[in-house]
């Protein structure tokens, strides 16, 4: 008990030391002048922490797979780039309309989340990946948010780098608001709620935890930033179509990359969409595109049958028998 | 005051289909007392937890908890009220520490607080109290079956009960770990001032810890009386072992 105690207080002195010489190493780097590449590549690894952190609100820490996630950033890159639009704002004013983006995905999540959240397993997935589809299939058919033909957005009047620079920024603070969050829910009485619903839902309730509330919160709250980050991207592309912003390859990214890191803790999202975007853009770069696939594809069937519970929890409960 | 029942319930109707679960059933249990729930297997005596605990809500009837009616409230309002369960087959979060689990219920139960970091330090405590400090540390999966019960008891304890529904803690233990479980109830009773129903098979034990017993039979209360009295009862003897030893 009382090494218990005292190994965390010093592990959370380590990350008090480390974190804030990360973030700001992070925030410096496009200023080192690095190829273009590069600051892209970082913002996409960025995107992919902030898109799968928010997912395990919801989905690694209530059990709940939601397989529909990306609709929420197709909802925020979308109600962005119509605040743009319809108000006629420049790039930097049209970025302030993110937040309220976030809001809008966070309230269709609450009334999506109303009916679907009361399904379990793998009817909740399905559901949530249905509903993915229909919110992709809607925005084509809606000839005012522009249909199959996408909407433009203003560009700003910068020069490349620049341009990517502010993106990479505006991505890396909020990717460091979404892991703080994550990471501040995990510790809380909230988080405890949600974990007990994860493990045994009926038995949660006769602990007196308000698993319906619970969850919705949860739910409204992982919607948020990806709504944001959609927001984001909107602007950082100039150009939204359904295929892209609403692309499910990206809904099941986000859940394999919590997974691949370990969905119960606030840090196996990010170490997962690192790890992955790392791996995924390395493959591509330096094999051939095929092979590239196959080898992606057989790292994950490694990870799912060897590592259930992600590769942290893996090496740490080695490490754990080993102390034993 | 203290002489006014915590929980009653009246004429509770509940079936399953065509099976009637539990018919015109009528309870009541006071602070400080431990009522036990006895009868054969399929008598309804689950079903009744799940009534109380809202997990299952009655056909007709009527439940109330310190006088407001909680019949078709939901679990978790009931359980943050103060009424607290433990489930017959054994429902650990698997995935969780023993502190953990017991903390949860700390923080959610009546009077329930926010941080943490406290909810740990009172759960520690509640696993003294039930025996198990030694493993607070530990995953349920590693727990033996006389442990896990107590993780039940713990945990239901953590939630800072008025009422709490033991169901079928001895089950499955042997006579010495039934002695120390019915030294825990006594214990519980004395330090938390709860009333107590609980659901056993282990004649033992409802003899010794009991202040009163109700027997049921298909759903129907045969008796409500003292151990002694409900042991002796003819028609429990003839729901237990057949008319011929009812006799006389």
């Amino acid at each position: 008990m009382k090494s218990d105690q005292f190994s965390s207080t010093n592990s959370n002195r380590l990350y008090q030391m480390i974190i804030p010489i990360v973030l700001v190493g992070l925030a410096l780097f496009p200023f080192s002048e690095p190829p273009v590449y590069f600051i892209s590549f970082v913002f996409w690894i960025f995107l992919y922490v902030c898109l799968s952190s928010s997912w395990n609100l919801i989905g690694g820490y209530a059990g709940y797979l939601s397989f529909g996630h990306v609709a929420f950033f197709g909802i925020g890159a979308y109600a962005t780039a119509m605040f743009g639009k319809i108000f006629s704002l420049s790039v930097s004013l049209t970025l302030l309309g993110t937040i309220p983006a976030g809001l809008i995905a966070s309230l269709i999540a609450i009334i999506v989340g109303y009916p679907c959240l009361r399904l379990r397993g793998p009817y909740f997935a399905v559901i949530t990946l249905c509903f993915a589809f229909v919110s992709q299939l809607t925005v084509k058919n809606l000839e005012i948010l522009g249909g199959a033909d996408g909407l433009w957005l203003k560009t700003m009047d910068v020069s490349v780098e620049i341009n990517r620079t502010i993106f990479y920024e505006l991505m890396l603070a909020l990717t460091s608001v979404t892991v703080l969050v994550s990471f501040l829910v995990g510790r809380s009485k909230f988080g405890a709620g949600l974990r007990a619903i994860k493990e045994d839902e009926e038995v949660a309730q006769t602990m007196a935890v308000n698993a319906p509330r619970l969850k919705i919160t949860a739910f409204a709250l992982s919607a948020f930033f990806p709504g944001v980050a959609g927001g984001i991207y909107a602007c950082y592309l100039s150009y939204i179509h359904p295929d892209v912003v609403f692309d499910v390859n990206m809904s099941i990214l986000q859940v394999l990359m919590a997974l691949f890191g370990g969905a119960s803790s606030w840090i196996g999202p990010v170490v997962g969409a690192v790890s992955l975007t790392v791996v995924n853009e390395g493959l591509s770069t330096f094999v051939k595109a095929e092979l590239a696939r196959i080898i992606y594809g057989c790292l994950f069937i490694v990870v799912i049958v060897f590592m259930p519970n992600g590769i942290l929890e893996f090496f740490s409960r080695r490490t754990k028998r080993i102390d034993n | 005051m203290s002489l006014s029942a915590t929980l009653t319930g009246h004429d509770i109707d509940k079936s399953f289909g065509g099976l009637k679960a539990l018919s015109k059933f009528s309870f009541e249990v006071k602070a400080g007392e431990i009522l036990g729930l006895i009868g054969p297997n399929g008598s309804g005596k689950t079903t009744l937890f799940n009534l109380i605990s809202g997990l299952f809500h009655p056909d007709s009837g009527k439940i109330e908890f310190e006088g407001a009616n909680i019949t078709h409230e939901s679990p978790h309002l009931i359980a943050s009220l103060g009424v607290a369960r433990t489930f017959q087959i054994v429902r650990p979060l698997r995935d969780l520490d023993l502190i953990e689990n017991v903390a949860i219920a700390v923080v959610y139960g009546r009077n329930g607080i926010s941080q943490m970091q406290v909810a740990r330090a009172k759960a520690f405590e509640i696993l003294e109290f039930t025996g198990l400090s030694h493993r607070a540390r530990r995953y349920p999966g590693e727990l033996a079956l006389e442990d896990l019960k107590r993780l039940e008891v713990a945990r239901a304890l953590a939630s800072n009960p008025k009422v709490l529904l033991l169901d079928e803690v001895f089950a499955g233990l042997n006579p010495k770990e039934i002695s120390t479980a019915i030294e825990l109830v006594y214990k519980i009773k004395e330090t938390y001032r709860v009333a107590i129903i609980m659901i056993e098979h282990v004649m033992k034990a409802i003899m010794t810890a009991c202040s009163r017993v109700i027997a049921l039979h298909h759903g129907v209360k045969l008796c409500d009386a003292s151990p002694m009295d409900v042991a002796n009862h003819p028609e429990v003897i003839r729901a237990y072992l057949g008319a011929g030893y009812a006799g006389n």
